[in-house]
């Protein structure tokens, strides 16, 4: 069923022209993008702005989200509605409330107290939405889309619809690409309106995401290759043979069940870091509580093993590599992410051959993987295929190292609590810093030091330390003015843009940045040691703020040893 | 989802422009035919579902546009065929006298591992005009052609009112078959440490 039209008030034939508009593309090999086609998606746009990253709650209808409103809600909803235009300063009516702009929110004539019942029943089963495809209108207007084709236009993956019914849009994908690369050039995205179509060809493996997130082109390629770096973690750069060999080669059939690891992945790209600031972060723990560890690793390692990991969902308690080998951080994230996301490998003990491609995308490593309670696992990897029963011995001296030196009681009570909160950042700034404040510039925006009490001093809400010689990155607790999932992948969609413009290759890199929009203090560092993203409530001040963060820096350091891993990445330096 | 696993087969359409690929795409996947001519711009993609002994097939149909100006679109979208159908108008003697020249481009272009065998399928398109008085090319002629070129099945179709359209959509699957590869056993190379197969990493060290 199509969702209820969330603008009845609004201008239905525009919709109607756009979406013809937009059939003709996906028939016609994409000759030309109509440079408007976003019309029909403006006024969903600010209805459903958060929605697309939301698999939870799969597409929800304007009506039932503005019937179920409360004022609070409101005005997160309003918040949703201007991200992504911080570039330009907010007109004074823009402060408003929330039916402001779609209208359709509040004046909606027959408000749907609640989504359809069965509906909602259909979306935790079936988060891909196989009845979609691209001739339905709940398919066109999500809000990202992801896309792995080969070279001759079949389709290998799709985040939504089924891949065989999206055959003629795989094709119109194949077309677009090849049509430019005949005339000897490359195409890196198109923008249409609000949409964005970003592009990668790795050599027979056509990789496309079209996104109205507002997302920066380098941040969607980003995610891009991190979707290439998880096929290759299945497959290893081999399959580039059978294209080779064959080129009507289909490579769904290599792919079988391994829809959850790509769901997952574009999932991780709303709420991990990691994704965008490739480091990969600790649980924090004891320093003697980790040595245990890393001690015991290290052994297994130093008897043949290449790599052995201990891991705590996606946090590290422990790594180490044999002779000179070194982990990237987008291995371990993709390697946990594939771990994570097989249910298979938590039922029992597995042995599976994977890829790490930052460390050699051609060939294949075995990796042997084991749950010792929900959340912590060991994994060990080898080049040996015939090496399961010498690891599981291994792992069997490695569980009795953490059960006798209470490691795992530790991590538990670390993944309860022992996380940073920005409330309990020392209020006494340290005596000496090692490294020079940022320049405090004049601040035009003289505020009075707000009396906010919520979150940290000077309402610092939320930061991200990335240690740039470790290759991992903290960040802090939410608090509750951004306890909720949606405000918290708002945030993080904030430091991305931020990350995007400090690395900008054009006019970057930047050493800071300090910038005041209608949700948040935004305050980035980077210096040669490390990169901190603040985040503060709106009305902070500058100069306070800056302030600040120089504790924040000194905090971290003061407790590098329980929330980093140090020592082993020694070997490979 | 089905256990079964379904498999997709990219069809290719070429043919002079005007010989009715578009309508014969419209007939068998929408099952609707329409007189007026609308030229196709580069190419339309279509999708069918067919059964074919059992098995559950997707077409990706590639309607290509017949016009010269056209032409350079060239490997790209000939890469990866299953099965490239031929189409000409039987009251056309130059749509059938091109019929070399598709066939020849469509095999330096794709150029599949064995050209001797690539599956191709010829439609005499049009047979229903004129109660078949303006015929210009006759059965016999076609089905001389197709036999020079290793026997290629023919059909004689009618867009406008279905004819054979079905029975060569079927012919296409199983030609489209005959070709697959027997499925081979997918070994990549694993790490050797010591043989310095290793990549370095990158970015990082110092």
């Amino acid at each position: 069923m199509d969702p209820p039209n969330p603008n009845p008030d609004g201008d239905e034939t525009t919709d109607n022209q756009a979406a013809a508009r937009l059939a003709a593309l996906s028939l016609r090999g994409g000759r030309d993008l109509p440079p408007d086609f976003h019309t029909a998606e403006i006024h969903e746009h600010d209805l459903d702005e958060e929605e697309e990253e939301e698999e939870e709650e799969g597409y929800l209808t304007a009506p039932s989200r503005g019937g179920s409103s409360t004022g609070a809600w409101k005005e997160t909803f309003h918040d949703d509605d201007k991200d992504g235009d911080d570039v330009s300063p907010h007109s004074p009516s823009s402060s408003g409330y929330a039916g402001e702009r779609g209208s359709s929110l509040d004046d909606d004539p027959e408000p749907e107290p609640e989504p359809e019942p069965e509906l909602a029943q259909d979306w935790p089963r079936d988060k891909k939405h196989l009845d979609e495809d691209d001739a339905s209108s709940s398919w066109r207007k999500r809000k990202k889309h992801f896309f792995i084709l080969s070279n001759s236009g079949k389709p290998v993956y799709s985040r939504y619809g089924d891949e065989h019914k999206l055959a003629g849009f795989s094709a119109t994908l194949q077309a677009i690409i090849s049509f430019v690369e005949n005339s000897g050039d490359h195409i890196k995205f198109v923008r249409a309106g609000k949409h964005q179509i970003v592009f990668l060809v790795k050599g027979p493996i056509y990789l496309v995401c079209i996104s109205c997130t507002e997302e920066s082109y380098e941040g969607l390629r980003g995610q891009l290759e991190l979707m290439y770096g998880q096929l290759l973690l299945i497959l290893t750069k081999s399959v580039n043979r059978c294209f080779e060999k064959n080129p009507k080669f289909d490579m769904t059939t290599l792919l079988g069940g391994t829809d959850a690891v790509f769901l997952s992945l574009i999932r991780a790209f709303s709420w991990n870091p990691a994704t965008f600031l490739h480091a990969y972060t600790c649980l924090p723990l004891a320093q003697s509580t980790r040595q245990a560890a890393s001690a015991v690793l290290q052994d297994i390692a130093d008897s043949g093993v290449l790599f052995a990991l201990l891991m705590c969902d996606h946090k590290v308690i422990s790594l180490v590599g044999a002779q000179k080998a070194t982990l990237h951080p987008d291995d371990i994230l993709l390697l946990a992410n594939f771990i994570l996301s097989s249910e298979s490998f938590r039922t029992s003990e597995s042995f599976s051959p994977i890829c790490l491609p930052r460390y050699n995308p051609m060939a294949f490593l075995y990796a042997y993987v084991h749950f010792f309670d929900e959340h912590t696992y060991v994994t060990l990897l080898t080049t040996r295929s015939d090496a399961f029963y010498d690891l599981k011995d291994s792992r069997a001296r490695i569980q009795n190292v953490l059960l006798k030196s209470n490691a795992l009681v530790e991590v538990e009570r670390s993944l309860h609590g022992s996380a940073l909160h920005v409330e309990n950042l020392p209020t006494d700034p340290p005596s000496q810093s090692a490294s020079q404040p940022p320049e405090s510039s004049r601040d035009t925006s003289s505020q009075s030091p707000s009396e906010i009490t919520i979150g940290g001093p000077a309402g610092l809400w939320h930061f991200i330390y990335k240690s740039i010689y470790l290759d991992q990155y903290v960040s802090s607790e939410f608090p509750s003015p951004i306890r909720n999932q949606k405000q918290q992948k708002r945030l993080y969609k904030a430091y991305q843009k931020l990350y995007a413009s400090m690395h900008d290759k054009v006019i970057g890199p930047h050493k800071t940045q300090f910038r005041r929009d209608g949700d948040y203090v935004l305050f980035c560092w980077i210096t040669q040691d490390f990169e901190l993203y603040a985040a503060f409530n709106p009305l902070a001040d500058k100069t306070q703020a800056i302030k600040v963060c120089n504790r924040v820096c000194q905090w971290v350091r003061d407790l590098e040893n329980e929330i980093f891993v140090y020592g082993e990445s020694a070997l490979s330096w | 989802m089905a256990s079964r696993r379904r498999t997709l087969l990219k069809v290719i359409i070429l043919g002079d422009s005007g010989v009715g690929k578009t309508s014969l795409m419209n007939q068998y996947v929408n099952k609707k035919f329409s007189n007026q001519y609308k030229a196709t711009i580069g190419a339309d993609f279509l999708t069918k579902e067919v059964q074919f002994e059992d098995r559950l097939f997707t077409l990706q149909i590639w309607d290509t546009a017949g016009q010269e100006r056209f032409q350079s679109l060239g490997v790209a979208f000939y890469r990866g065929a299953d099965c490239c159908v031929l189409v000409y108008d039987v009251n056309s003697m130059k749509s059938f006298d091109n019929l070399n020249n598709w066939r020849e481009e469509f095999l330096i272009q794709a150029s599949p591992s064995d050209p001797d065998n690539f599956p191709f399928v010829l439609l005499g398109n049009k047979v229903d005009v004129d109660g078949g008085n303006s015929r210009v090319v006759s059965e016999k002629k076609a089905k001389a052609w197709c036999a020079s070129k290793g026997n290629i099945p023919y059909f004689e179709t009618s867009a406008k009112d279905g004819t054979n359209v079905e029975d060569a959509f079927q012919c296409i699957v199983k030609n489209a078959l005959k070709n697959e590869p027997e499925e081979e056993l997918y070994v990549p190379d694993t790490v050797d440490v010591v043989g310095g197969n290793r990549a370095q990493r990158s970015s990082g060290c110092c």
